[in-house]
């Protein structure tokens, strides 16, 4: 590559660098900060002295909890969403029949429903069914909301994985279970790790349904345990930044773990990762 | 020639037989793929859909009384300059998760593709943007716009610029949280590309290397075209997530200015949950559904017309 | 297909084993309380939704554990909801038929909403002891004569400031509004903010207006507007409060981008700790930000009430303030007689004591004792005022409410002119209040 083009491309990767992690540089900065610290200079992101007292906090306030609680419902949520909608994405992507866009289309609406819209209903129905305060009231929730954008993104890559390999398969006299779980699955990896990491993400954070469904403490999950650091109008930010930051490492572990093989695919040049 | 007929009958007899059950294990299976999805589908959010547009039908707070006006919630919504106003707000929000949001993304993608170095680390840094909550991100930007001592406002004094009331005034306002969620969602669609792009098959470029393609030709005739359904679905995303997107606006500008920052997620939120006017926020909530509908019908179509083109050519 | 089918039947065995796991413990709960209550020792759950963190939550956490001394068959399930997702949260379980027994708000409007759906018990023939209570905290949970709240707290609004800032520059607590205009133009010139506003959240802006026009035209102009006695919320005190606080944008009297400014994560606070700003319009919540903030900022903290305009016709020992918590009984509960001990509990004089003490508010039970500095300074305007005005956005119809902190929200961004922003106010009123 020419040196004029190399400079560019690293001008530009640094300043997309500066872009996306600035601010997460300045919410781990302030994690160390102490509450006066804090006021003394809010912007800083080299503070003068370093603490680890936000973080001891974080423990005492007995997040742990709501830390496990919150591991419990994302783990157990995606993993159900990923199978279900591979399931789904098969014939929607591979069959033809009569009912087949229509029913891609009726998962497509479910994207558009605005989640206030559906508090009311909701949690009636959780009360209904018992389910009301355990942590089983929010699974059906997330799993119905994820299932419209998985299906989507799973079966618009399902339709671009090529005939052949399915046609050879078909010869060799596999059924539509054996093509689903040897073939399509497999080659759906980048798929699936997009599905995983959009996901974890919007689980893990989801806050709106944790606070209609869930009452007592020991249900909670992290998004809602993060309200501890409020007062009074007021909110412990350093506090709140350390607690954002260790929510954030599970996510960035999840990430890592679901890009390894897209990303080395990428580094290889290799074609089917 | 009878009995000839009458195996020829057999054969075709047993033929349709057989045709018949392939047809009828053809249904079955696909029934059982379809069949968890659907059912918790109908559940959780066919059943709330159907809910809400009974209640757009209703004079009701929420709590009391439910009275049945029929389509008068949606009279009044068509003269509200308020609701014009918000969906106009989440015009200039399509317009900038596709224009912009998408290209970054990609542009994203590209130099994680590129031959750059540390390009792993900078995969993850990347994306730090997209893992936080909504919570999060507004309190993080709202100290990175404070009018007074915030460090973009500094980066601007550096360069000889004025200090900028980011979240303050009217127009400048819904700009500032543009910038946030251009800044929360590109690297959501990074993630899309990349996935996208190791379905290339590296033959292409060796192909193109031979002709002589130079790295823009590489990219305009073989990355480009090979992404363009990757390109369509991230268009639905980003239209169908702009029109429900909420929590950051809220938390940041809240519908503050004024009106000025009020989109269709906020305006519902506030008439259904702060004003107690819960027919009148169904029947916003229904609006955006019957527009994002009709949106992603669209590109579906244009999308399928651009396919048959291709196919033809 | 077989791995399939055995797959999807597992599935569909796993969620119908989780359905009836789930209604199965529901009426063994149920056949338990049947045994228990048939022993005459029924044990009951109550549920207790609140808002307030901190000292207050502790305060009402002991008032429970008093509570639940006296009745050891009781547990009450407090639970803690910030602000806004509060008001969702009470929305949504009221709305879905699974309301808490009992719960808090700021009364007024906002409570009315729920009286008016038929949501909450009706306390007037109670056994509860009404004199105990400052009349006009209760006041702010009577509708048509009929109480259905218990006031606890009264949070004064009023300046405060830093004193070493004021001896620095030779200056005094202004009683006029022509020596706080000195003030402001003494601060410019010595680059300093004269006044910290956070007002992304809008409200601590609608304070300037609301005591604008009580000092231009006095508590009836309020009154007369909201009861619809002839007045309206046109007024011309009204127009001439927008004019005031559009004159102290223009005199850059506040510190830049304050519209944009949230209160809760405390930049506009920080401007005051380190001495960039030097007077500020708050809640007394602002004690309890700085003890437990920036308690160095304390003893330079001083207050003074919102000095008296010489043109208007109020009077200056008018205060606003604002009542919270207010204590309300679901209409719906299953213990009519323990809810109604244990709001009685979470007012009596103990808990007000324990709540003055802790929080550095006054409160609106009668027979406490105040020790604290401030409390004794918000007290005595309390006492001595000819009258309290409520805070609008708590006082109005929700929906008037908006109105009003989005009107002044644009009043400060100069983006509405004092007239239409009076004669928007009033278009909406005339529609919802009459």
């Amino acid at each position: 590559m020419k040196l004029g083009k190399k400079i560019l491309l690293y001008v530009l990767a640094i300043s997309l660098l500066l872009f996306t992690s600035y601010p997460f540089l300045y919410m781990v900065s302030t994690s160390f900060k102490s509450m006066g610290g804090f006021f003394e200079n809010p912007f800083s992101v080299f503070p003068k002295s370093f603490t680890l007292e936000q973080f001891t906090s974080v423990f005492e306030m007995g997040l742990v909890t709501y830390f496990i609680n919150s591991v419990l419902i994302t783990v157990v949520s995606v993993v159900l969403v990923v199978f279900i909608s591979a399931l789904a994405s098969y014939p929607l992507s591979r069959m033809k029949f009569r009912l087949n866009r229509p029913i891609f289309v009726l998962f497509l609406v479910g994207m558009m429903i605005p989640i206030h819209a559906t508090l009311i209903p909701i949690f009636v129905m959780s009360n209904e069914l018992g389910f009301y305060d355990t942590l089983l009231s929010l699974l059906g929730p997330y799993v119905a909301f994820a299932l419209p954008i998985s299906i989507f993104i799973m079966t618009q890559f399902m339709s671009e994985i090529p005939v052949e390999l399915e046609e050879a398969a078909k010869l060799d006299g596999a059924g539509n279970w054996m093509i689903f779980s040897k073939i399509m699955f497999p080659n759906m990896i980048p798929a699936i790790s997009t599905v995983v990491i959009y996901n974890f993400v919007h689980i893990w954070n989801e806050f709106i349904f944790a606070l209609i469904l869930i009452k007592s403490p020991e249900n909670m999950t992290l998004p809602i345990g993060l309200q501890k650091f409020y007062g009074e109008f007021s909110v412990n930010v350093p506090g709140l930044m350390a607690a954002l930051t260790l929510a954030s490492i599970p996510v960035i572990a999840i990430f890592i773990i679901a890009q390894e093989r897209v990303v080395s695919g990428l580094t290889s040049g290799s074609v089917k990762g | 020639m009878s009995t000839d007929s009458n195996v020829a009958l057999e054969i075709q007899k047993q033929a349709t037989e057989a045709h018949k059950r392939q047809n009828r294990k053809k249904s079955l299976s696909i029934f059982l793929f379809l069949v968890p999805a659907v059912i918790i589908y109908l559940i959780f959010i066919l059943y709330p859909i159907i809910a809400t547009f009974n209640y757009s039908l209703l004079d009701w707070n929420g709590m009391g009384e439910q009275v049945f006006i029929g389509l008068d919630n949606f009279k009044a919504l068509f003269t509200d300059p308020a609701f014009w106003l918000a969906l106009r707000n989440n015009m200039y929000l399509v317009l900038v998760s596709i224009f912009v949001q998408v290209p970054l993304g990609l542009l994203m993608a590209l130099v994680i593709l590129s031959s750059i170095r540390g390009k792993r680390a900078l995969n993850v840094l990347y994306f730090l943007p997209y893992l936080m909550s909504a919570v999060a991100i507004g309190l993080l930007w709202v100290f990175m716009f404070d009018p007074a001592k915030g460090p973009i406002n500094n980066v601007l004094n550096m360069f000889g610029f004025e200090s900028i009331s980011w979240l303050a005034s009217n127009n400048i306002a819904i700009i500032s949280v543009l910038i946030v969620l251009v800044w929360q969602f590109a690297p959501f669609y990074m993630i899309l590309f990349k996935a996208s792009m190791v379905g290339i098959p590296e033959e292409l470029y060796e192909a193109a290397e031979i002709d002589g393609a130079n790295g823009m030709q590489k990219f305009l005739n073989i990355t480009f075209p090979s992404l363009m359904p990757t390109i369509v679905t991230s268009s639905i995303l980003a239209v169908v997530g702009s029109l429900k997107t909420f929590d950051v606006f809220y938390i940041m500008v809240g519908g503050s200015s004024g009106g000025s920052t009020e989109i269709l997620g906020t305006y519902m939120y506030r008439q259904t949950f702060v004003n107690f006017n819960m027919g009148y926020g169904s029947a916003i909530s229904a609006v955006m559904f019957v527009i994002a509908l009709a949106s992603v019908i669209i590109i579906l179509f244009s999308d399928s017309q651009r396919k048959k083109r291709g196919d033809l050519a | 297909m077989k791995k399939l089918q055995l797959a999807v039947i597992s599935f569909f065995m796993m969620a119908i084993v989780i359905g009836l796991a789930a209604c199965g413990q529901d009426e063994q709960g149920a056949g338990d309380q049947d045994s228990q209550s048939s022993q005459g020792q029924e044990q009951v759950e109550l549920d207790l939704w609140h808002f307030d963190p901190g000292a207050r939550e502790e305060v009402y956490k002991e008032a429970i554990q008093r509570f639940e001394e006296k009745n050891p068959n009781v547990t009450v399930n407090d639970l803690l909801i910030p602000n806004d997702d509060y008001k969702q949260r009470v929305v949504v379980s009221m709305s879905g038929g699974n309301p808490p027994d009992v719960f808090t708000s700021w009364g007024g409007g906002w409570l009315e909403e729920f009286v008016d759906s038929d949501q909450v018990r009706d306390l007037t023939d109670e056994d509860i002891d009404y004199d105990s209570f400052v009349d006009v905290a209760l006041n702010n949970s009577t509708y048509d004569d009929k109480v259905f709240g218990l006031p606890l707290g009264i949070s004064t609004y009023s300046f405060y400031y830093n004193k070493e800032i004021f001896e620095e520059h030779g200056l005094e607590v202004p009683e006029t509004y022509d020596e706080f205009l000195n003030i402001i133009e003494v601060l410019k010139e010595n680059d300093i903010y004269p006044l910290a506003l956070a007002n992304q959240p809008k409200w601590p802006g609608a304070f300037y207006l609301m005591y604008f026009a009580d000092r231009l035209g006095g508590e009836e102009v309020f009154q007369d507007a909201y009861r619809r006695n002839g007045g309206g919320f046109d007024d011309e005190a009204y127009v001439q409060a927008g004019e005031y606080i559009q004159d102290l944008v223009g005199k850059d009297a506040f510190n830049p981008g304050f519209n944009g400014v949230p209160y809760d994560s405390g930049q506009g606070r920080q401007l005051m700790y380190t001495g960039d700003a030097a007077m500020m319009l708050m809640t007394t919540g602002f004690v309890n930000n700085v003890r437990q903030e920036f308690p160095e900022f304390e003893e330079k903290m001083g207050v003074f009430p919102f000095p008296t305009i010489e043109e208007g016709t109020g009077d200056p020992t008018n205060i606003a303030a604002g009542v919270s918590p207010v204590w309300s009984i679901a209409k719906d509960t299953e213990h009519p007689e323990l809810t109604l001990e244990l709001i009685k509990e979470l007012t009596s004089v103990e808990t007000a004591q324990g709540y003055l003490n802790k929080s550095g508010t006054p409160v609106a039970v009668k027979g406490v004792e105040v020790e604290d500095e401030y409390v004794t300074i918000f007290t005595d305007w309390i006492n001595q005022a000819n009258s309290i005005q409520f805070p609008y956005d708590q006082t109005l119809p929700p929906e008037l409410a908006e109105l009003h902190k989005n009107t002044t929200y644009e009043l400060f961004g100069e983006s509405i002119t004092p007239e239409k922003a009076a004669d928007a106010m009033e278009e909406k009123a005339q529609e919802i209040l009459e």
